[in-house]
């Protein structure tokens, strides 16, 4: 009772914020947090609170609208170029202000990365970077090898968040050295300058955050805000009902009802902004014949499931593109298709002698991966392929011997160079990994694509670049999956449609709690 | 599985025989249903039917007609799924329980026939058996390894060897010491000879006694193997990866767990009671010679 | 007496060593971890950068040597996935996992001793049979599915218990069940059984003819003796629940312990926690197992006798 006269006392006070701490249960937690080396579904979510980029956009908006963060203004100064100027006044989490040197550090330890999961991450969409400067205490400059047509999109990536270098440098060995296990333990205490500070983190199970008070920017909303790793999809729906937790991750669609029927309980989603696809290998000796691959394509009825898993709420695209892409959204092209008469056809007279094509799935990695894995199984027998699903948790996207299986393209950042581009450039990782072949026309057409600053331009390349996908198909993206979180009604949350997919962005502005 | 040995060899029980022979039944109508399945179920275990999936048993609202269990996340027949399921893990808990008996039987058969270093360490591969927690090593086996039927069938083989062994040594070197077989030895009998007609016959009684209730550890190991998903793979229906699969499912559609959930727990305990009918028989014939 | 101590100690460390070898060339022979959480979507010379990194170009002696001068120097290396030290992270799961097994002998002894007495005082009036029946029964229903059944009852139609976890004292109330439901079961038939030996022999009968009441009968004389028996067993029972009871029924209460723990990373492929979890279990085990031996030993000289 004392308690509650206490809130309400300092909820009728103007300026007082009321301790509001929240738990969020999430199907997975991540094993490290180190924006840097991380593009996981799994690690997105939490980076945005904790860190901060040069430059940011307005998330509440699909279309990118640039705004200045830890930079507060910048521009071309050659083609090659750009100039930042910097925020003063800012402060990490363990205290140290900010300075150009950490700036320049931060970029650096990507575009001129040495620790291997660094260069691993900086190859597919930093590689026309070579490096930062700084040239005053607040100015720094990024010099690009051609002329880039994405600038503010890719300075606003989660890999180039800004780290503390003094701190990173000191963890472990020599204090003035970067040694590949400073990374490695940075990435067990991290530490940034966004409004929530990491109080703790227990890898693959927990993570604590609290306000970080000396912020830049609006304060945090929340004072304290527990993650808390909780695996079993049905097992999250009831820690929201019993009240464990005030927000769950990852509902499953078949589990919205459940949630929705609950008066205390509602819940957001959104057709998240990545493609689940299939993959199929275009070097397997019995797939070598694109007629073969275009009609275990043709075969799939992607309405029918996202009708039948997903309550008809994802999105079924007809090519390898998506709204937020702005300028660059093509929707009318058609890249796939159902057609089950052509895929018969097809495999008729590619001779298709009912050789068993295998289609490899994790057992509960994407959201009905595995339904859908079966599903598309009954699909394609429909047609007349014998296929059959192989569920194993290993990775067989580089073997050989993959036929098909499943995958998840996510859009990295608002470009069909941030989806599509990361994974199918030429040289890319399909195609080193075996399952994807380009040749000097693709590369042509890659090129003009990627790096032309004239937007007409480009989507005219990537129209090609999409009419050679269809002509010799290695992806089939089957649909943008349908995200949904659970939460109290007293919560006031949803995904912003300008984040990458699963962001848990807690942001003054992003998320408030009613008073119950 | 956690096994234990009774101090004293189970005399009598007090359990009425009414729970004994209903149980005794329950085990022959699994077995036959297992066995026609293919004859009895009304639909394909595999049959996908996007449109009713989730359908809750014969009933309640929304049912399906004909689907008399219900229907799974994806519109399969939870009724003929778990048949199939019945049907799949009798047939590797019989599989495996074979291959038991074979290495379990073999090695008892050598460490009693041949004494010294041999023995020795058969002995200790058994002691070793004992003191290891199989279900964590078929765990590890099977994540490792990629879990493949074959490899599954291998796994529960080696699942209960040991008990096998103890139970022959025994046996033989029991034999071993009467009279009869000192004097075939005696006459010039090899060891095959002796083995396979003086010492065999007197196994079958303890052997078959040991295999059902063998059979049920074994069925109680597939079905948790398969339920934590290193078992049967789908979408080949199991049992235990029935329950496994189906749990994101309970709080909606529980009878997708259920059916199968109740058709485990019917199979293990009517096989169990079975061993242990044919266990105090043959301790009657054994009290009675 | 030493030369079995010896011949324990011996064994023990022999068949820690044969554990500890087979488990690591398990794993090297059964896939990388490249290929199971780092996989996805690296170039040829990413995934070779990787792999030369995490060291895993040597070859399969070079890292067996390396591996055994760690062990010996107590150097177990880092977790591939979340590169702690690996002993920090066992660490960690080993105390929830102990909580637990404790929790579920405690109540594995509190219910089924005095059920077992039970069953064997009235065995033949219809409360032997009904505590035997029970006995049977649990004796069939696999942890998995008493833990599933729970769930759905207690928390997804009733809410009353959390699933996730170890944070509440409720959180321990499913698990602790649904671990000791098998053990129940053994146990109580196992203490019955005890009990007719003990209450049958000689001493017993000399004691009833000297007037002790029956409750002192039964409780002193009878658990007195029996108890030797069973709580050996229950040794015995202890080492392989450690390791191996636990596994599912952590899994599904997404509890912390060790078990979830060696199987997340054997599928993982993180072999440095793998091995370091295996030995950290096998140890537990052969040590549980060697001591219940030498306190039989001790408690039985025949024993001691026979076996040096």
């Amino acid at each position: 009772m004392i308690r509650l006269m206490l809130t309400t006392a300092l909820a009728a006070l103007p300026f007082a914020a009321s301790a509001q701490e929240i738990t969020v249960g999430a199907a997975n937690m991540a094993p490290y947090l180190d924006p840097g080396r991380d593009h996981s579904n799994v690690g997105s979510q939490f980076y945005y609170n904790s860190f901060d980029t040069l430059i940011d956009r307005d998330h509440t908006k699909l279309e990118p609208e640039w705004t200045p963060a830890l930079a507060t203004s910048w521009e071309l100064i050659e083609p090659k170029v750009m100039e930042l100027k910097l925020r003063e006044g800012v402060t990490f989490h363990n205290g140290d202000p900010m300075t150009a040197d950490d700036v320049v550090f931060s970029l650096n330890r990507m575009f001129q990365a040495t620790f291997p999961p660094y260069v691993v991450r900086a190859k597919d969409r930093l590689g026309n970077f070579t490096g930062a400067e700084k040239v005053d205490d607040t100015t720094i400059r990024i010099h690009a090898e051609r002329e880039e047509p994405l600038w503010e999109t890719l300075i606003s990536l989660q890999q180039i968040m800004i780290i503390p270098e003094a701190y990173t440098k000191a963890l472990t060995g020599d204090p003035d050295v970067a040694e590949d296990s400073d990374f490695e333990a940075f990435a067990l205490a991290p530490v940034g300058t966004g409004p929530y500070a990491i109080e703790s983190f227990q890898p693959g199970e927990k993570l604590v955050w609290t306000r970080f008070d000396d912020f830049w920017g609006d304060k945090a909303p929340l004072e304290k805000v527990n993650v808390v790793q909780i695996a079993e999809t049905a097992s999250r729906v009831t820690a929201l009902k019993t009240g464990e937790a005030d927000i769950i991750t990852n509902l499953a669609p078949d589990q919205l009802s459940l949630v929705e029927s609950d008066p205390n309980l509602k819940t957001e989603g959104s057709a998240t902004a990545l493609f689940h696809v299939m993959i199929m290998n275009q070097n397997h000796p019995k797939l070598q014949d694109p007629r073969i691959r275009q009609a275990m394509s043709l075969a799939i009825d992607r309405d029918a499931l996202n009708e039948a898993l997903w309550a008809g709420k994802a999105v079924v695209p007809s090519s390898h593109t998506m709204v937020e892409m702005g300028a660059l959204h093509q929707p009318d092209l058609v890249t796939f298709e159902y057609d089950p008469e052509r895929a018969k056809q097809l495999l008729d007279e590619a001779g298709y002698d009912g050789f068993e094509i295998t289609y490899d799935t994790a057992p509960t990695y994407y959201t009905n991966g595995l339904l859908a894995a079966q599903a598309i199984m009954e699909m394609w027998a429909a047609v007349g392929i014998n296929g059959k699903v192989q569920v194993q948790d290993q990775w067989s996207g580089n073997d050989p011997e993959m036929m098909a299986r499943n995958w998840s393209n996510p859009m990295y950042f608002a470009d069909p160079f941030g989806s599509f581009g990361v994974m199918w450039a030429p040289g890319g990782p399909s195609q080193s990994e075996g399952r994807f072949n380009t040749d000097e026309d693709y590369a042509e057409k890659w090129e003009r694509f990627r790096f032309s600053t004239d937007v007409e331009t480009r989507k005219e390349a990537y129209a090609e670049l999409m009419e050679e996908v269809k002509e010799d198909p290695a992806v089939l993206p089957l649909y943008r999956p349908f995200e949904s979180w659970g939460m109290k009604t007293s919560v006031n949350w949803a995904p912003l449609p300008g984040h990458i997919p699963y962001v848990l962005d807690f942001r003054a502005g992003s998320i408030s709690l009613a008073d119950s | 599985m956690t096994t234990f040995a009774d101090p004293i060899p189970a005399k009598r029980r007090s359990r009425s025989d009414a729970i004994q022979k209903a149980a005794i039944a329950i085990a022959v109508v699994l077995f036959a249903a297992a066995l026609l399945a293919p004859l009895i179920v009304p639909y394909d275990p595999l049959a996908q039917s996007l449109l009713s999936r989730l359908r809750p048993p014969l009933g309640f609202e929304r049912y399906a007609p004909l689907h008399l269990a219900g229907t799974d996340e994806l519109g399969r027949d939870v009724l003929s799924r778990a048949l199939y399921g019945l049907r799949l893990t009798l047939a590797l808990a019989v599989a495996g329980a074979v291959i038991g008996l074979l290495i379990g039987g073999t090695l008892g058969l050598i460490a009693g026939l041949r004494r010294g270093w041999v023995e020795d360490t058969i002995m200790a591969l058994v002691d070793m058996q004992i003191a290891i927690p199989f279900t964590l090593v078929a765990l590890l086996i099977l994540s490792l390894m990629g879990s493949s039927l074959t490899v599954l069938v291998l796994v529960l083989g080696i699942a209960g060897w040991e008990q096998y062994a103890r139970i022959v040594r025994a046996e033989v070197r029991k034999l071993s010491a009467l009279p009869f077989l000192e004097a075939a030895r005696t006459a010039g009998a090899g060891p095959l000879y002796t083995a396979r007609r003086h010492i065999l016959p007197n196994l079958v009684s303890p052997l078959v006694v040991q295999f059902t209730l063998a059979l049920s550890n074994i069925v109680i190991l597939e079905s948790t193997l398969s339920f934590l998903g290193l078992g049967v793979q789908p979408p080949q229906p199991s049992l235990g990866s029935m329950v496994g699969l189906g749990r994101d499912y309970m709080p909606t559609a529980p009878w997708i767990v259920l059916t199968p959930a109740a058709l485990i727990v019917a199979l293990t305990f009517s096989v169990q009671t079975l061993g242990d009918w044919l266990r105090d028989r043959a301790d009657v014939r054994l009290r009675d010679r | 007496m030493i030369a079995y101590l010896a011949r324990v100690l011996v064994r023990s460390v022999v068949t820690l060593f044969a554990i500890v070898s087979v488990t690591f060339i398990a794993t090297r022979l059964s896939g990388n971890p490249i290929d199971t959480f780092l996989g996805e979507g690296l170039t040829t010379e990413g995934r070779e950068e990787l792999i030369r990194y995490f060291q895993l170009d040597r070859t399969l002696w070079e890292q067996y040597l390396a591996f055994l001068r760690g062990v010996v120097s107590g150097e177990f290396g880092l977790s591939f996935v979340d590169r702690r030290p690996v002993t920090q992270v066992v660490a960690e799961r080993l105390w929830p996992s102990g909580q637990l097994l404790l929790c579920a002998v405690a109540l594995t002894i509190a219910v089924s001793i005095p059920l077992g007495v039970l069953g064997a005082i009235f065995r033949k009036s219809w409360i032997g049979s009904a505590v035997m029946t029970v006995a049977f029964a649990g004796y069939a229903v696999p942890s998995f599915i008493l833990a599933i059944l729970m769930i759905l009852t207690f928390s997804y139609w009733l809410n009353w218990l959390p699933v996730v976890g170890n944070a509440t004292p409720l959180h321990y109330i499913m698990p602790t069940i649904a671990m000791s439901g098998v053990l129940v079961a053994a146990l109580t038939r196992f203490t019955r059984n005890a009990m007719l030996d003990v209450l049958g022999q000689d001493f017993i009968r000399t004691a009833r003819a000297k007037g002790l009441s029956e409750a002192r009968v039964v409780l002193r004389h009878g658990l007195g003796n029996a108890g030797v028996t069973v709580i050996s067993v229950i040794g015995l029972q202890i080492a392989g629940l450690a390791a191996a009871g636990s596994v599912v029924v952590e899994t599904i209460f997404s509890w912390p312990g060790i078990g979830q723990l060696l199987v997340t990373s054997a599928i993982t492929r993180d072999y440095p926690v793998l091995q370091f979890g295996v030995i950290a279990v096998a140890v537990a085990v052969v040590a549980i197992n060697a001591l219940t031996d030498i306190a039989y030993a001790l408690a039985d000289p025949r024993i001691r006798l026979a076996r040096s």
